[in-house]
């Protein structure tokens, strides 16, 4: 199949997103959208399968004019789309099979009463032929975060589909499930199945691509393949001025020791882990999803209980319980999941900005409102947040900006340590420089990170130290030039390989 | 949150207010002296206090049915208590019956973890019951004068209750804008983890809100109690759904997260004007229940559709050719 998109244009309301976009997907290709969030990148996307009408500009399947004026229009022509928000297109209470086969209408699977038997007997071959390994009988809502993905891939891609997009893939990948994900990609591109893949990983995008094409301000800035071209060229292209080096790593390090832990265990979780964090620092921690890196955080942080060992801040011993006693002894937790736990989104900038530090501008029970008002300007200023003014609502703010004004909640703190997780997920170009700004910033202040990623150029780049979890323990520490992608992959996946 | 969009939330109980009583004055000579205004303000003025509890819980997420039932017992508690013990004693042990109540309810919702709606439909229950109990379903007389004061008195020549009303207002209004308790309960309604993982004391904003609910209907009750001069075991009936439709039209969302007390006392004043205006126009009562789902349909339908409703008015300036309709989805991530 081929799809030709010519002068493309969509506005909302004033806001003109797409200015007149051509492209050309082809099938047996992969074509990697890339930019900066609010590029146009996923309005887009909703354009091709027909989410959104165009205002103008026609779309071409095979040399034929086509219009779709809503999703089912584009998916009788075999476009399939893996939304970013892929949670919203499946149906947590249902099961695995029924999930798969909800927009089933060939009365296969019965048509009044469904044929369980059946399904779960189709939904268990369709699983094991991409390789994956869950229970048709499963519900959703029990899956894990990157199930839940690969189910809504399964899902697309099962409905033979002749283009499928997939919206951020791995957003919620770790790399051995990202490296399961590329193997079906690259199956359906064997299959002449034409894909569209946007994503902001670059790494992962030159890898996959066949042609790269860059979107900035709703315009194609830039088109090309991987082979011509350099990540450096693109991300110039994306965010349409020369880049320093992206990765701005100082190191700060001192000798002091702000946070030791002996023997901690969570139990279930993790165990017997031993860390030491000095003032000025950044240790990273890497391993798949599920490996242990992300509780060891919540524990620390008192969202999960500490069952054995200890933990030492500057020497003393402490023991977490609750998040106000944590922030209290000066740890501060940047979740990975900013809408569900991390911003109260209808509440404005300022507001989510003082959330955490409200004590400071109270006096006899009433909140100084001047004061929290001057905190969310200085904010807005320090971290270059881009919003029309602090009063209004984060929900209104681009991803990026949303993770500034949820980072500014901790700055404001003073933090001793920042347990950091997943920092730059689903942030733009832009807004991630100012995060490695933020975090260069602050161990040059003293203030020790803690950060875990499943971006493995981000952990390796801006880690003094790495260390590597797998199945709940630390298996690996690595520093200075030991410390690769090659070998934190290689620790975290050890025992998978032999 | 915005300001400005705060405010024309607001705002949008006010417009409908002064439209219904535009139309009232139009409509009947009676409507517009003074002595009916007071009136409606004196009958809305138990609804009103029984609502600006609802706002805090509904702000929070939840919501409080037992409001009502809570009055009845609260104001049947303190005309038995009164000729015993005098005035404050009865007073507060109105007071200590309402707060204990909701706390009862808050503890059910936080640390026996259920859903706000069944805990207080379960007290509403239980609460109805335990008056009619307590009082073999008679109404229980109160002779103080002091206490019917309460009720019956004027200050600068405005009904006490209404005095008592606008402390209550300004006093729970300005709790929920300006302090920190405030805060959290805005914050906590709009999304609890986040607030817990911020260190607000979550559990705490629940049960104090819950808490705040029972107090102001433990006022009601005795302003109740001490206007009519008796204590009804069933005067609260109903009025739970009252106060959360004047909740609701005074621009509250039922999903947490944003309100503000003018609105409510405004939806409350609202809902009292609809019935006085067809009392006065000589409706049938039983149609004015009618005309009240009609008002709460028309306010969350306006609240819903206000992106839409905005377009269709700028269509009207600038015709522009297949204006697209946007949903809440179709807000470009920008």
């Amino acid at each position: 199949m081929q799809l030709k998109l010519r002068g493309i244009r969509k506005q909302f309301g004033e806001n003109e997103v797409l200015k007149g976009i051509d492209l050309t997907v082809n099938g047996g290709e992969v074509t990697a959208l890339l930019g900066e969030n609010g590029a146009g990148k996923s309005t887009l996307a909703r354009v091709i399968s027909g989410a959104y009408p165009a205002n103008e500009g026609t779309v071409e399947i095979d040399g034929s004019r086509v219009s779709f004026h809503k999703p089912q229009d584009a998916m009788k022509a075999g476009i399939q789309v893996i939304y970013q928000e892929f949670r919203h297109n499946l149906f947590p209470q249902l099961s695995v099979a029924e999930n798969l086969y909800a927009g089933d209408r060939s009365g296969r699977h019965g048509r009044l009463w469904s044929n369980r038997v059946r399904m779960q007997k189709d939904a268990d071959e369709v699983l094991k032929s991409l390789g994956m390994s869950m229970s048709p009988r499963a519900l959703v809502r029990d899956l894990s975060v990157p199930q839940q993905q690969m189910l809504a891939i399964a899902k697309a891609i099962g409905e033979d589909a002749s283009l499928v997009i997939f919206d951020e893939p791995t957003a919620a990948l770790d790399q051995a499930e990202s490296e399961a994900l590329f193997v079906q990609v690259r199956r359906l591109r064997e299959e002449g199945v034409a894909i569209v893949y946007i994503s902001h990983r670059l790494t992962e995008v030159f890898g996959l691509a066949d042609r790269l094409v860059v979107l900035r301000d709703g315009v194609v800035a830039l088109e090309t393949t991987p082979a011509a071209s350099s990540e450096r060229e693109v991300v110039q292209a994306m965010v349409g001025r020369p880049v320093e080096n992206f990765y701005p790593k100082e190191h700060n390090g001192t000798d002091h020791t702000v946070l030791q832990l002996r023997g901690l265990c969570s139990a279930g979780r993790f165990s017997d882990v031993d860390l030491q964090v000095h003032a000025g620092e950044v240790v990273g921690i890497g391993g798949v999803q599920g490996c242990g890196k992300g509780s060891l955080l919540r524990s620390l942080y008192g969202l999960l209980p500490v069952t054995g060992g200890e933990v030492q801040l500057d020497g003393a011993a402490f023991r977490p319980t609750t998040p106000r006693a944590a922030i209290a002894s000066g740890i501060c937790y940047l979740t990975p999941d900013r809408q569900n736990e991390g911003l109260a989104v209808q509440q404005s900038v300022a507001r989510n900005i003082s959330m955490a530090t409200l004590d400071a501008i109270t006096s006899g029970g009433m909140v100084n409102a001047k004061a929290e008002q001057a905190r969310g300007e200085k904010m807005r200023a320090a971290l270059d947040i881009k919003a029309r003014s602090v009063n209004q609502p984060v929900s209104a703010l681009s991803g990026g900006n949303q993770q500034k004004v949820l980072l500014g909640r901790w700055l404001m703190t003073n933090p001793k340590i920042l347990l950091m997780e997943e920092p730059t997920r689903g942030v733009d170009v832009g807004a991630k420089a100012e995060i490695y700004r933020v975090i260069n910033e602050q161990t040059s202040r003293g203030v020790a990170i803690v950060l875990v990623s499943s971006d493995l150029p981000e952990l390796v780049e801006m880690s003094d130290r790495v260390i590597v979890m797998r199945e709940g323990r630390v298996v690996a520490e690595l520093a200075g030039n030991d410390t690769t992608q090659e070998s934190v992959l290689h620790h975290a996946l050890e025992s998978a390989a032999s | 949150m915005n300001r400005l969009s705060a405010l024309a939330l607001q705002l949008r109980a006010v417009w409908m207010l002064l439209g219904v009583a535009l139309i009232l004055v139009v409509a009947t000579p009676f409507f517009f002296t003074s002595s009916n205004l007071m009136a409606i303000a004196l009958a809305a003025s138990i609804t009103a206090l029984l609502a600006i509890g609802e706002t805090f819980v509904i702000i929070l997420g939840g919501i409080d049915l037992s409001v009502g039932a809570m009055l009845g017992f609260t104001s049947v508690i303190t005309a038995m208590v009164l000729p015993h013990a005098g005035l404050v004693w009865g007073l507060l042990a109105g007071l200590g019956a309402g707060a204990g109540a909701g706390l009862i309810n808050g503890l059910l919702v936080t640390k026996v973890n259920m859903p706000s709606f069944i805990a207080t439909l379960a007290s509403l229950s239980i609460l109805s019951g335990l008056t009619l109990y307590l009082t073999k379903g008679n109404p229980v007389g109160v002779s103080s004068e002091a206490f019917r004061l309460i009720g019956t008195g004027r200050i600068l020549g405005v009904p006490t209750p209404i005095w008592i009303l606008l402390v209550c207002a300004v006093v729970f209004g300005t709790l929920l804008a300006r302090s920190r308790f405030g805060r959290q309960v805005y914050a906590t309604g709009d999304n609890f983890e986040a607030a817990h993982l911020s260190g607000m004391p979550v559990t705490r904003v629940k049960v104090a809100a819950f808490v705040i609910s029972g107090v102001l209907a433990g006022i009601a009750g005795f302003i109740l109690a001490a206007r009519l001069g008796t204590a009804q075991p069933s005067a609260g009936k109903g009025l739970e759904l009252t106060a959360i439709a004047a909740v609701i039209i005074g621009g509250t969302s039922l999903l947490g997260g944003r309100g503000a007390v003018v609105g409510t006392v405004i939806g409350a004043l609202l809902l009292g004007t609809i019935d006085n205006g067809l009392n006065l126009l000589n409706v049938s009562p039983f149609l004015q229940d009618v005309v009240k789902g009609a008002v709460i349909l028309f306010a969350v339908f306006v609240d819903r559709n206000a992106g839409p409703i905005r377009i269709i008015a700028q269509s009207f300036k600038h015709v522009i050719p297949r204006a697209p309709t946007p949903t809440k989805e179709s807000v470009p991530t920008r």
